[in-house]
């Protein structure tokens, strides 16, 4: 295992494209229990929210969760680390046909006794470079023992 | 849990879900254990696309730190739904998630039984919509954490 892994500030990392559809928002319920009509229901989905009106149904905002995720976790991983924290706020919804992309940049890192951490600036864009997701997230890279 | 005796109609009791004027900040929700089945894990990870080996190869995640198969951190996005009731106010239609934030401590694995404590934290209106703050921690049959996480939900008016 790698325990002298460094990675500067300005380190990108990206994660792998998921184009969402009906069908996968669809499983998105089925995998997550969440069958909140947002995601499902059409006719429910012409009404307003409030001043919002999102026109169609939408991708769960878990769902930019789970990708960025798999980002963090396919990089650390193979460093022999840890994913320790993810904070998100969703800046626009999600819709079927888009087709969305997570990437992240090293802004710091920190050495304690136990490992070496690093906090990480995410955002996720659809394919009109818009961002829909912000937030952070921390992985540990463990010491040896 | 099953498929079969999950209520996927999250219309249906409704009326018995608190609203926001009713929930009550650092009242306890009431949640149901919840075993963890590698099958749930899988169909989980296949539906966002994340098919990492510690997941799905149980040879190769023998030969890693973790002696086996485990669940990626976000199987807290099941368990939330997993570990509550049919009439727990997560499930009212409308319900729209505003932001998230979790803290991983160890991973979660397959014939866990899994654990939530959860309530509303605060709450507050602001550009004219209905906040909640969720707080939520989820422990394993040895009562080690798993994750902890707070949330941010626009309660439907």
């Amino acid at each position: 295992m790698t325990t002298t892994t460094q990675f500067e500030a300005g380190h990108k990392i990206t994660g792998t494209p998921f184009s969402p559809t009906r069908e996968t928002i669809r499983a998105f319920c089925e995998a997550s229990l969440d069958f909140n009509p947002l995601h499902l229901d059409d006719e429910y989905m012409k009404g307003d929210f409030g001043k919002t009106n999102f026109g169609g149904i939408i991708m769960h905002g878990m769902n930019n969760f789970g990708v960025i995720t798999k980002m963090l976790t396919d990089w650390i991983y193979a460093h022999g680390g840890v994913q320790r924290r993810l904070e998100t706020r969703w800046k626009m919804p999600v819709k079927p046909g888009d087709t969305i992309t997570p990437s992240a940049v090293v802004k710091a890192g920190k050495d304690t006794q136990t490992g070496r951490w690093f906090m990480l600036d995410v955002q996720v864009q659809n394919q009109r470079g818009e961002v829909v997701a912000v937030g952070e997230a921390m992985v540990e890279i463990p010491l040896a023992s | 849990m099953t498929a079969q005796t999950f209520e996927t109609d999250f219309w249906k009791d409704n009326e018995l879900r608190k609203t926001w004027e009713q929930i009550v900040p650092g009242e306890p929700r009431k949640t149901i254990p919840y075993t963890l089945t590698l099958e749930a894990i899988q169909k989980y990870c296949r539906v966002v696309g994340d098919t990492h080996p510690l997941y799905f190869d149980e040879e190769y995640a023998k030969t890693t730190p973790y002696k086996g198969l485990i669940a990626p951190p976000t199987i807290h996005i099941l368990l939330m739904f997993a570990c509550t009731p049919a009439d727990d106010w997560m499930r009212s239609p409308g319900t729209v998630n505003a932001g998230q934030s979790w803290s991983y401590n160890i991973p979660a694995r397959p014939g866990d039984t899994i654990r939530l404590e959860a309530r509303a934290l605060d709450k507050f209106i602001k550009k004219d919509r209905l906040f909640v703050v969720h707080d939520n921690v989820f422990f394993n049959q040895h009562n080690q954490v798993i994750c902890s996480g707070r949330g941010q939900t626009i309660r439907p008016a």
